[in-house]
């Protein structure tokens, strides 16, 4: 009993030892990974001449804080860029999770010739440098016009549309065969079976394919960057690189810009993180 | 038990298949195409694929008319030596004009034809030279230099060069050079990434409060776009203004504030540093998943049979980890391989990879032939890297 007790005490003393670890390196990693933004927060409010000081900028809080970046950075049509990027993040999701869910519910569902190749191909998609379609689709839309508009979205498809593809048919398999087996028993007819039973129950695959897919519409700069030069046009990652000018780079403004473009996104990861986590790891584990 | 594909169901799959051909099919197909062309946006004889000759026809019927017209005049004013010479030119410009006027603008020519006309415009310089020592007067001679220069311009001979640009490749250091830079940048960042992505998931596996915090917070970088977190870096690494380049200075690891934008260490390795920020929580989230099908049992079976932490690492955590962990890692591999957005906006293009090198070709300086060359070499090395994962390693993407 005497030579129990300071064994199990000692256990324990390791195993609240490797808890406090493990908080430490916990609280490590939530700081390391918030800190950027925390000090783009604090640099949006401080005046121009407090960013460049030397004795200033890395000062916590401001001596004089302003919202003077705030209302430049609108003044130049940051709005209009989050705007745009909703719209053409929008338009890229409705199309591609329609296009997504009808070819996945066929390929989960059916025995076709070619299957595993269309599979192939489409992974095969998701994996390539992007750089490789920009030259001839930049030609594409130049001959045909659509440079500098919204038929943009259309080329987002190149990166968004194999993983939707990809989600979509891993939910549509979790779908027993059985549920539309009873419905038609049931007299539903192929569509009725489809509209009312089978989307119904793949509405939370639906869901994750949006919310993914629009993240990578959200985030795209390349494709906005080649094929719409107008500023009328620039989505938010292409508009705030717009505002490092040629000789200055005016941080006050970017902070700002930063500030306001990332609530988005912020929002979209507080709301639906169950979702987004669903769809990275959706395809990529082995269950 | 599975239904067969009828008509119904194809149209189902067709809007995927159209929209997949259209925007990555046909234009992957363009850039293998555009490799055999010395293809220049910017250059007027070179700005589309000429598999033939091409003429200008209107400007050059054109130009045949106004010989026409000078020489009307310019044959009464010879000596009966040189007349049936331009007569005979005479003749010849106005069939030319018969044949290329009223047509379309431009037409495609067989080699052969091109070759002629070549050889029409020269013959006809030469002699316009020879008659300019005698008849200096001629309209012919002083206004038919210029008409041939121009005529000259109306044909663009084919700028199809067969596999002349895969063989610039070997001999552009420059080329060499972003080969290196890519692969030093996916191996370290890709290897950074995997070892504290693992760390972070068997942090979260075992923590039971708090993970849905952290889970949050490793979403937030993955999310925002990697040009907007690549600005908030070049920020941080500032010479003048970045707080973490002043940090860095004052613990002695850089003897300047600036170095890290502006030296070719500097921007490598802030580079993999913005990256290993933004992605090891992806890596972690991914790892983490593939950690959580794991048997619990096995766990506890392994702590009955006396095994240590490590061991039971390396005996059961890492071998049943190992699908996920390949399919991971091929993702971020290829990923990191293509990387575009970070770099073209934290140092505007240094380290130069093949990505940054082959926009800068392409875009930058309109040259799509060669820069299509370097987007082809990338494409392989990426369809290399894939076999290697799925073939060697035994990353296992599809099943049936």
């Amino acid at each position: 009993m005497t030579t129990l007790q300071p064994k199990r005490q000692q256990a324990q003393d390791r195993r609240s030892m490797g808890h406090a670890i493990m908080w430490v390196l916990i609280l490590c990693f939530i700081a390391v990974n918030l800190f950027p933004f925390l000090w783009v927060l604090i640099t949006s409010f401080k005046p121009g001449s407090e960013i460049y000081g030397a004795q200033t900028a890395f000062r916590i809080i401001a001596a004089e804080p302003t919202a003077g970046n705030y209302v430049t950075v609108v003044q130049k049509g940051i709005l209009s860029a989050v705007l745009n990027s909703l719209l053409v993040s929008g338009i890229t999701t409705g199309y591609v999770v329609l296009v997504a869910s009808m070819s996945a519910y066929v390929i989960a569902r059916c025995h076709f010739r070619g299957k595993t190749a269309l599979m192939a191909l489409i992974l095969g998609i998701s994996m390539f440098p992007q750089m490789i379609v920009v030259g001839p689709i930049f030609n594409m839309f130049f001959q045909l016009r659509m440079l500098n508009s919204y038929w943009v979205t259309m080329a987002y498809s190149t990166i968004t549309l194999p993983s939707a593809v990809w989600i979509m048919v891993a939910h549509f398999k979790r779908i027993p065969l059985s549920v539309e087996e009873a419905a038609k028993i049931d007299g539903c007819s192929q569509w009725q079976t489809l509209w009312r039973v089978i989307f119904p129950m793949a509405a939370p695959g639906v869901f994750t394919t949006a919310i993914m897919t629009f993240i990578a519409a959200w985030n795209e700069y390349l494709l906005t960057l080649t094929l719409n030069s107008q500023k009328e046009y620039h989505t938010v990652p292409v508009a705030i690189n717009a505002l490092r000018t040629q000789f200055s780079i005016l941080w006050g403004e970017i902070t700002a810009a930063t500030i306001i473009v990332v609530i988005p996104t912020l929002a979209i990861v507080l709301l639906f993180q169950k979702q987004i986590v669903s769809g990275i790891t959706s395809g990529a584990v082995k269950e | 038990m599975q239904r067969r594909m009828t008509w119904k169901e194809f149209l189902f799959v067709l809007p995927l298949l159209l929209l997949v051909m259209v925007f990555s099919l046909f234009p992957i197909a363009s850039s293998f195409v555009y490799t055999l062309f010395d293809y220049q946006t910017n250059n007027q004889a070179k700005n589309s694929l000429y598999t033939g000759a091409t003429l200008n026809a209107a400007l050059y019927a054109e130009d045949c008319d106004y010989f026409v017209h000078y020489l009307k005049r310019d044959a009464q004013a010879v000596g009966d030596a040189d007349k049936p010479a331009l007569t005979a030119l005479s003749e010849t410009m106005a069939a030319q004009s018969a044949l290329y006027s009223g047509g379309e603008r431009t037409v495609a020519l067989p080699a052969a034809t091109g070759e002629a006309i070549q050889s029409l415009l020269s013959d006809t310089r030469a002699l316009l030279t020879r008659l300019a020592d005698t008849y200096p007067d001629l309209r012919i001679v002083t206004h038919g230099p210029q008409l041939l220069d121009e005529m000259e311009t109306c044909l663009v001979s084919s700028n199809f060069v067969g596999l002349e640009n895969y063989g610039r490749l070997g001999g552009d250091a420059r080329f060499g050079q972003a080969v290196g830079n890519t692969f030093v940048f996916t191996a370290i960042s890709v290897a950074i990434e995997l070892v504290l992505g693992m760390a972070l998931a068997l942090i979260m596996d075992k923590a039971i409060r708090g993970i849905g915090m952290v889970r949050t917070t490793a979403l937030i970088p993955w999310a925002i776009p990697t040009a907007v977190s690549a600005l908030i870096w070049c920020y941080l690494y500032d010479g003048t203004s970045g707080v973490v380049a002043m940090v860095f200075h004052r613990l002695g690891l850089i003897a300047s504030p600036e170095l890290l934008l502006t030296t070719a260490g500097g921007t490598m390795f802030s580079a993999i540093l913005a990256d290993v920020w933004k992605t090891t929580p992806y890596m972690a989230l991914l790892l983490l998943a593939g950690l959580q099908v794991i048997d619990r049992g096995l766990y506890e079976s392994s702590a009955i049979d006396g095994a240590g932490a490590v061991r039971t690492f390396t005996s059961i955590t890492l071998p049943l980890l190992k699908p996920s962990m390949l399919v991971a890692l091929l993702f971020r591999t290829l990923d990191a391989f293509r990387v575009y957005d970070l770099i073209a906006v934290l140092t505007k293009g240094t380290p130069e990879t093949l990505s940054i090198y082959a926009y800068k070709m392409m875009i930058g300086q309109s040259n799509y032939g060669y820069g299509s060359v370097i987007v082809v070499a990338m494409f392989l090395m990426v369809a290399a890297i894939a076999f290697v994962y799925v073939k060697v390693l035994g990353a296992e993407l599809i099943r049936e």
